[in-house]
């Protein structure tokens, strides 16, 4: 898949390009480096730790615990991708997942709180995802036909799905929030040895980053962020598509509260402030263009997992901790600073 | 590049303008169920009338409601004007301009926690310069002319408490961490402070430096997971406050270390208190918030009359746990989420 998922980028990437400019092959190639050039650093990383703590890094148990820890922010950031592709952002996230993890705690409380059956569970679930895509959908539209900037919009949504939950809460992360029949599956189960979380999130990965390279809605996702004008002319629906889009994030900002209801099981009210900063740091850590119109999946994995191996390795070592601030700091900025000068090549050609 | 500050500063003022909504609409609630109060209890003398405010760290934290809640009672009892506001996070940015719209009120009197040592100083002299006596209850603030009283917990006390209980349930043996919120808060501080010394009591015990996690239950559980990486001989943690804990309880059960590694955590919450029931922590250690709510209005009082005032004041401490959970003596110090 690995592969497969960089060459799709490159090739869906290509046709909207082309015409514009008539990329030689070379240029395509440095047109990845930024991704390339991550994974460098994440390899490099993860050699630095390994070499530093033997028998202690890089080990089953060590690497089963990052990739638990990455889980929730993996599928945010797919969701994220799908956003920055259209040259958009999602703000609220954090409060949408808290949002949607109230309403599903909300009724599983009044519904047999932590002995609830599975009945309760499974309507639990789509309770979340429901929430999640509804107010991603209107978000969307709001993007869409209101002409208001996603900026505005997602931060208008991030004080109020947090606001709402709040006022349902009374502010207070309720007590049962979460059924110990889905704490036991997905919060802390495993098949293989591989535990559930992970396994939900590479399949997410692993299909909306199939949807981006191999699908229409992946096409017309890259193209609208390419050039919104050119898409609509040729045909795309560029506004509907857009709510699409941010349903989508929204739908997996739904599948977040589950896991983190399954995880921590408490909805952990006061404790996502920062989830959209950490999604859009590992997005745009993955070669994701914030002006749109590039991007891809697997770049995103790349930079959910820098700050993930970059906490865990500088921990493991017995490094200061601060030291990761200033570390995923330094990555972020050099990224998009790389992004910048590709943009300025591109457009001299 | 310049876009991300932005969105960064614009998310900041976002987040103070929903927590002046919220807040605001908790404190016309408040001062209503006070204003009743007020008028039915007139045999107060000089307190009569006088109007004072709290600011609490966290409003939803169940450890501030019930010293709100205590708080309230009392200023009843002596015929003060109540109200009550507080962050909607543990943040100074948050808390500023709650200290400033009550400011605007001038309140004779003004019990506040503090969210940070020193960014709040010239807030508070300046409310302080205006007339208003106030108290500083459980958090402080460095400069030692800012309020008439200080009233908390002993937190290094606390610390003390803690590491003793956690030291017992570990067995005297393996590695110790603490896993805190974030630096520069003095209540923590000062508790990390009473732990870490204590602990040099039992030599067998190794302490690692102290991790912070800024309040997210999913960074404490991802750094609890990687310090059993390092030290698989981890017997203990001792967590910095709920969120912590929960994070922590989380990163243990992945590990399917819950039971082997021994959770002593601060204050007494409802969920904290389940989490002991469950086996999920081993220890908590319980503040008397109450009676800081009930001692800070004692206090301005006393300003207002004109009679001595203690400017220091530490209230009691006891380590709960599945043991002695069901102790009257004990249970009694579990905090409330709601009056």
């Amino acid at each position: 898949m690995t592969t497969t998922t960089t060459e799709g980028v490159q090739q869906t990437g290509t046709p909207q390009q082309a015409p514009r400019s008539g990329i030689p092959p070379w240029l395509r190639k440095v047109a990845s480096i930024s991704e390339v050039w991550t994974f460098v650093i994440l390899v490099a990383l993860v050699a630095v730790f390994s070499t530093a703590a033997p028998g202690k890094f890089f080990t089953a148990y060590d690497l089963t615990q990052i990739a638990v820890n990455a889980a929730i922010y993996l599928v945010l950031g797919v969701g994220m991708t799908f956003v920055v592709i259209t040259s958009g952002i999602d703000l609220s996230i954090g409060s949408v997942l808290v949002l949607a993890a109230v309403a599903a705690g909300e009724y599983n409380l009044h519904n047999g709180g932590p002995d609830a059956n599975w009945t309760t569970v499974a309507v639990c679930i789509a309770i979340a995802l429901v929430v999640g895509t509804l107010w991603g959908a209107l978000q969307g539209r709001l993007v869409a036909t209101g002409k208001v900037p996603p900026l505005i919009v997602t931060l208008g949504g991030l004080g109020t799905a947090l606001g709402i939950a709040e006022l349902i809460t009374g502010g207070q992360d309720p007590a049962g929030a979460a059924a110990s029949n889905l704490q036991n599956t997905l919060g802390y189960g495993k098949l293989f040895g591989i535990p559930w979380l992970v396994i939900l999130a590479a399949a997410v990965t692993l299909v909306f980053g199939l949807v981006l390279t191999r699908t229409r809605f992946g096409t017309y996702t890259l193209a609208i962020g390419s050039n919104a004008a050119a898409g609509q002319r040729a045909g795309i629906r560029v506004g509907r598509h857009l709510v699409k889009v941010y349903a989508l994030m929204g739908l997996l900002a739904g599948l977040g509260a589950v896991m983190w209801l399954a995880s921590f099981g408490t909805t952990s009210i006061a404790g996502h402030s920062s989830d959209n900063l950490k999604v859009i740091t590992a997005v745009v850590l993955g070669g994701t263009s914030l002006f749109g119109g590039r991007g891809s999946v697997l770049g995103t994995v790349i930079g959910v997992f820098i700050p993930a191996v970059l906490t865990t390795g500088l921990i493991v070592v017995g490094v200061q901790q601060y030291w990761q601030d200033v570390a995923v700091g330094i990555v972020l900025v050099a990224a998009v600073y790389v992004d910048q000068v590709r943009r300025k090549t591109r457009e001299r050609v | 590049m310049s876009r991300t500050p932005t969105r960064r500063h614009l998310l900041a003022v976002a987040v103070a303008t929903v927590a002046l909504a919220t807040t605001a609409a908790c404190s016309s609630s408040g001062s209503t169920a006070s204003g009743s109060g007020s008028g039915s209890s007139a045999a107060a003398g000089g307190t009569s009338g006088k109007k004072i405010a709290l600011i609490t760290g966290v409003k939803s934290d169940p450890f501030y409601i019930t010293m709100t809640c205590a708080a309230q009672d009392e200023a009843k009892a002596k015929g003060l004007q109540f109200i009550a506001d507080g962050s909607a996070q543990w943040d100074v940015s948050v808390q500023r301009p709650l200290i400033d719209s009550v400011a605007a009120s001038q309140p004779n009197g003004l019990m506040i926690s503090p969210v940070d040592t020193n960014a709040l100083t010239p807030s508070l002299k300046q409310i302080q310069g205006a007339g208003t006596k106030i108290a500083l209850v459980d958090t402080s603030v460095t400069d030692p002319s800012v309020g008439i009283s200080r009233i908390s917990s002993d937190n290094e006390k606390g610390g003390q408490v803690a590491a003793d209980a956690l030291a017992k349930q570990m067995g005297d043996k393996g590695s110790a961490i603490v896993i805190s919120v974030k630096p520069g808060i003095s209540t923590t501080d000062d508790r990390i402070k009473g732990f870490t010394e204590e602990m040099t009591k039992y030599p067998n015990i190794k302490v690692l430096p102290t991790l912070y996690d800024n309040d997210e239950p999913a960074t404490a559980a991802s750094q609890i997971q990687s310090t059993l990486a390092a030290h698989p001989d981890l017997g203990g943690v001792f967590a910095g406050n709920t969120n912590t804990g929960q994070g922590i309880a989380t990163g243990l059960s992945q590990a399917g270390k819950q039971g082997q590694v021994k959770v002593a955590a601060f204050d007494a919450e409802p969920d904290e208190v389940a989490a002991l029931k469950n086996g999920s922590l081993q220890v908590l250690v319980a503040q008397d918030p109450a009676a800081i709510g009930r001692e800070a209005v004692d206090q301005l009082a006393a300003a207002f009359n004109g009679q001595p005032v203690q400017a220091s004041v530490g209230t009691t401490m006891v380590a709960i746990t599945k043991d002695n959970i069901n102790d009257p003596g004990v249970s009694k110090y579990v905090y409330k989420s709601g009056c």
